[in-house]
């Protein structure tokens, strides 16, 4: 029996324009399964992106229900919410999104700084984590002297180093070329066998096809699965 | 997580090395400001706190109203002490007399010491009012026979070098020649900051045997000296108001009759101890070591707190001007998991590691800071009293103050932002907060303009004083007093003659002292005018008949002295106004009533200033040495040189002193005094309120031209894009320049506006302590204006002119 990770129940999401209200998310329906691979697409502006800030909870449906690990979320109170989402929620960038002060090993440290992780520990997990991913040449560079890949590779393993259930990807290739994509690409899949949920947001055919089901949202509406 | 937090603010310091050096200087200079002022005021708070209940020992002094004035004695009269020791149920009594002996001698090592400072009579009763630690000698029955004296141990090592304490005890000192008074104990100086500052402690008894006994036979009522001192401490139980009651109905009760007639009136009252050392009307035991201000104090503290501020504030515009380029980071920050708290967190700790480096760098210039401000910073105070640990828990208060004040807001706008606009760049926040920046710098600029306006018009009143005529020859003239024990005459005209050989001099004359100075001698004379009877206080200059020929005093009708001793008068022309003699030469010889003795007018002379022009011209007269040879006034030589020029003048000054040395035994108290330095120095509070403005201006210009600086450069940095399209649409490197100066000196011109009403209060406020004072012109605001907007363009401009300089290729190629 494969348990339900998260479940939205006419999920809507409007903002004021003016005097006009905008639905950005209109009656989303979905149930997310732990262990799928989703692909989230669709034209710019059919609300992806912010469909996944607000499955991370960066950001709030204003309407509808959201229920994640069976507790429900749109009745959730703000540290309740930080605090489920530091535990089972990893994002993934399209600009990465590293922390240009800090170095590639600091920038994969800071989520256990958040979690209170102990010293030792944490050292031990940025470890294994550079190890896994080939980087530990590279744990005291800054990000501005990475390539695009490594930088989005320093970001996956950013995201994965807090052992979250769920991965959200917001166009993770975006800013790659074909090679580096393909490789993140293999990445993705890899984790999911290993167990971890991913739902991406691409526009790419060949991304999408990584994933185990294909999502297609049109002006802030699910239209087709 | 700390180390974390302070490795990123580290990076984040030296990422942006020129607003953290902006920073740092603000905050260092309003932290150096404060550590010193707030040592001084530590410093001064701290006097005579350490005897045993100080906070019930009081002084009682006197207070003199009078229909014209309100006068203080810091004495009593000698009455008082024993009219309350048994019927005001205080705790101790104690009453003392200072009085310099002229001569003390060491007969066994044959050893003199002329005029010994800091000694007074008194009895066991100070002692149990002062808590003196005896190093040897009875400290059970001290003081109650005559003729024995306690010694602190740093007078005894001048009277008796190289003795042991104990040794001391016994051995016999000579005073004035005839008292022998036998030595009976050995205190240790205080440690602590203190007043009381005496050195040798006579029995009171044995002032039965000194010049002073008559006075202390017969003790009156009507008769106040400050070297009578009383001291009282209160029972823990009683009331300061029912003693103080006590004390006026006291003074009530022996009120003299015609006194009371013509509305003079004596009230006793209590001075707290820890009020001694900041009241300067009834001052301190020690003139040299000047006394604490309050008013000083305050305006010290208030510098302090204005430059801090501007501190505070730079940072904060600068932080939040900078927030957009830290959006990044937060947003990420708050998708790894981090809580707002933590964000403000980490941001304070950022805010204060660099108030800690300032913080660092002001103990180092501390040090430098308190030598320069040598005329603020009272003598005994030294780097070393910042380990006292009230000192320390201040500091770190004060930096955690400083922190919250300048950190709290950035980081409360900085951890605000919203996770998804900052990671979109959809981010306008920095812009927001525009209005803020606005109105902090011009609140900035304010202060700054309050500062210039100021210190122009205190800079322009000084100029006045010193440079107006003072009514009679202040130039190339010296006086120089005669030793004090010396009261024969005959020795300061021979004295006078030998002057009168040296080539350079012009005029000799002897009297008292000049015609401005700093002492006073007036009495009250009454005028018969037909039926009505004028009286009028009238104050003297004392002179022989060179006197106001070298002084140049303008006679304007009849004559001047004729002779040292006739008694007669040149009155000024105040003092012929208030008598009501309508022309001066109505005057010349009508007789005034003069201690119960009729003197003739002889001549009216000009008004000239008697003292600083802080105060009114008074009634004067000139006159001889009447009382001579049983009392005389002529102490001081002055010489008038033939010219102004200080070519040859340090022949003639060494010339003078030969002539000292040849007539005088005694030259220890030679000191030459220039007249026109010694009207300077009425001005020397003025003078350093001066001083500290031109501080206060310097560093408030350069703290808001810096944070000005910040903000230009951020604002630029922002529309380097807008600059780069203007010029490749053809506009101007002036036109762009204007455009960037244009916001910022707008702001400029707001604060001169707020500014000009603020300074104008307060120096008018100021300006009410004289009695002539320089005109508030309407130039100097506008120069003010103008200086201030001229800084703010030159800071300005360093950048705009730059950004409008850049090739507009390479800003605009980088999108």
């Amino acid at each position: 029996m494969i348990n339900t990770l998260l479940s939205l129940n006419e999920a809507t999401r409007t903002v004021n324009s003016g005097s006009n209200k905008v639905a950005l998310l209109d009656n989303i329906d979905l149930q997310v399964k732990e262990g799928e691979f989703i692909s989230l697409m669709g034209p710019s502006g059919s609300g992806k992106s912010t469909l996944l800030n607000c499955i991370g909870m960066l950001d709030n449906f204003t309407g509808g229900g959201y229920t994640f690990l069976g507790e429900p979320v749109h009745s959730m109170k703000e540290r309740n919410r930080s605090k489920l989402y530091k535990e089972y929620i990893g994002f993934v960038f399209q600009a990465y999104h590293l922390i240009d002060e800090l170095t590639v090993y600091e920038n994969i440290e800071t989520p256990l700084l958040y979690k209170n992780v102990k010293s030792s520990e944490r050292k031990a997990m940025v470890a294994d984590m550079l190890d896994r991913f080939n980087i530990v040449g590279k744990k005291d560079l800054f990000p501005i002297q990475l390539s695009g890949g490594q930088q989005q590779l320093v970001g996956i393993a950013r995201a994965l180093i807090g052992k979250p259930k769920l991965i959200l990807a917001d166009e993770p290739t975006g800013n790659l070329n074909s090679k580096q994509s393909t490789d993140i690409m293999e990445l993705f899949s890899q984790l999911n066998k290993e167990g971890v949920t991913i739902i991406q947001a691409t526009h790419s055919e060949n991304n999408a096809s990584y994933g185990s089901r294909i999502i297609n949202l049109l002006d802030g509406k699910i239209v087709s699965e | 997580m700390i180390k974390n937090y302070f490795k990123i603010a580290w990076r984040n310091i030296m990422k942006h090395k020129v607003f953290s050096l902006i920073n740092v200087i603000g905050l260092t200079i309003g932290l150096s400001a404060s550590f010193v002022i707030g040592l001084m005021i530590y410093y001064d708070a701290t006097f005579d706190t350490f005897h045993n209940d100080s906070d019930r020992i009081y002084r009682v002094v006197t207070d003199f109203n009078s229909p014209e004035e309100k006068d203080y004695n810091p004495g009593i009269t000698l009455a008082l002490e024993d009219a309350i020791k048994d019927n005001l149920n205080l705790e101790v009594v104690s009453g003392f007399y200072i009085e310099r002996p002229s001569k003390v001698e060491n007969k066994e090592l044959a050893s003199e010491f002329k005029w010994p400072n800091f000694v007074i009579y008194t009895d066991a009763n100070y002692f149990k009012i002062f808590n003196y630690k005896f190093l040897a000698g009875d400290d059970t029955n001290v003081l109650s026979n005559p003729n024995n004296v306690i010694l602190t141990e740093k007078r005894a090592a001048d009277y008796f070098p190289n003795t042991a304490p104990d040794d001391i005890i016994g051995k016999t000192l000579v005073y004035n020649d005839s008292l022998n008074i036998t030595v009976t104990g050995i205190v240790e100086n205080f440690i602590e900051r203190t007043d009381f500052v005496f050195e040798e402690f006579i029995s009171h008894p044995t002032l039965f045997q000194t010049r002073l006994r008559d006075q202390f036979l017969n003790k009156q009522w009507d008769n106040t000296n400050s070297n009578s001192q009383l001291f009282v401490k209160l029972k823990a139980s009683s009331n300061l108001a029912t003693v103080q009651n006590r004390l006026t109905d006291l003074a009530k009760e022996h009120e003299d009759e015609e006194a009371k007639e013509y509305g003079y009136e004596q009230i006793f009252t209590l001075q707290p101890l820890a009020d001694i050392h900041f009241n300067e009307d009834y001052g301190i035991y020690d003139w040299s070591k000047g006394q604490a201000s309050k008013t000083l104090l305050t305006n010290l503290a208030l510098v302090a707190l204005f430059l801090l501020v501007l501190g505070c504030i730079n940072f904060i515009n600068l932080n939040t001007a900078q927030a957009s380029q830290r959006a990044k980071e937060i947003g990420i920050r708050k998708t790894l998991g981090s809580s707002r708290k933590q964000l403000i967190g980490q941001f304070m700790g950022e805010t204060f590691l660099l108030v800690f480096v300032s913080a660092l760098l002001s103990l180092a210039l501390s040090k430098w800071l308190i030598n320069v401000f040598s005329d603020f910073v009272p003598e005994g105070l030294s780097f070393e009293l910042f380990k006292t640990p009230l000192i320390l828990i201040g500091i770190v208060v004060l930096l955690l103050i400083v922190t919250f004040l300048s950190g709290f807001y950035p980081a409360l706008v900085l951890s605000k932002f919203n996770t998804v606009s900052v990671l979109k760049n959809h981010l306008a926040v920095g812009d927001k907060k525009v209005k803020l920046r606005k109105f902090l710098t011009v609140f900035q600029f304010t202060i700054a303009q309050v500062f210039i306006i100021a210190t122009l018009l205190v800079g322009k009143q000084i100029n006045y004083l010193l440079n107006k005529d003072m009514g009679f020859k202040t130039e190339a003239i010296v006086s120089i007093r005669s030793p004090r024990s010396e009261s024969e005459l005959s020795k300061k005209e021979l004295y006078a003659e030998k002057l009168r050989a040296i080539s350079q001099i012009k005029k000799v004359s002897i009297g008292g002292a000049a015609p401005a100075s700093f002492s006073t001698n007036s009495t009250e004379i009454t005028y018969m005018d037909g039926e009505n009877e004028v009286k009028s206080e009238l104050q003297f200059i004392f002179g022989d008949t060179n006197y106001s020929k070298l002084f140049e005093l303008e006679i304007l009708a009849g004559r001047s002295i004729r002779n040292d001793t006739i008694k007669e008068l040149v009155i000024n022309e105040t003092c012929r106004n208030r008598l009501g003699f309508i022309t001066p030469e109505d005057a010349i010889g009508k007789t005034v009533e003069l201690n119960e003795e009729d003197v003739a007018i002889v001549g009216v002379m000009a008004d000239f200033h008697q003292r600083s022009l802080k105060s009114e011209i008074k009634p004067m007269a000139l006159r001889g040495d009447w009382y001579r040879p049983r009392w005389s006034q002529f102490q001081t030589v002055h010489i008038a040189f033939q010219n102004k020029s200080p070519n040859g003048l340090k022949g003639a000054l060494s010339e003078i002193k030969n002539a000292y040395k040849s007539v005088y035994s005694e030259i220890d108290d030679y000191e030459v005094k220039f007249m026109d330095e010694s009207i300077q120095k009425f001005y020397n509070k003025e003078r350093k309120v001066s001083k500290l403005l031109n501080w206060a201006t310097g560093l408030s210009i350069l703290i808001s031209c810096l944070g000005l600086l910040g903000l230009v450069i951020y604002t630029t940095n922002r529309r380097i894009k807008e600059i780069g399209v203007r010029k490749v649409l053809g506009a101007s490197l002036i036109q762009i320049n204007t455009l960037l100066c244009k916001e910022f000196l707008i702001l400029v011109a707001i604060a001169f506006i707020v500014a000009a009403p603020i300074a104008y209060y307060g120096i008018n406020n100021w300006l009410q302590d004289f009695s002539y004072k320089a005109s508030i012109s309407f130039w100097v605001f506008i120069a003010s204006g103008c200086a201030m907007i001229f800084f703010a363009l030159l800071v300005i401009s360093v950048r705009t002119l730059q950004a409008a300089n850049a090739n507009p290729v390479n800003s605009l190629r980088s999108e």
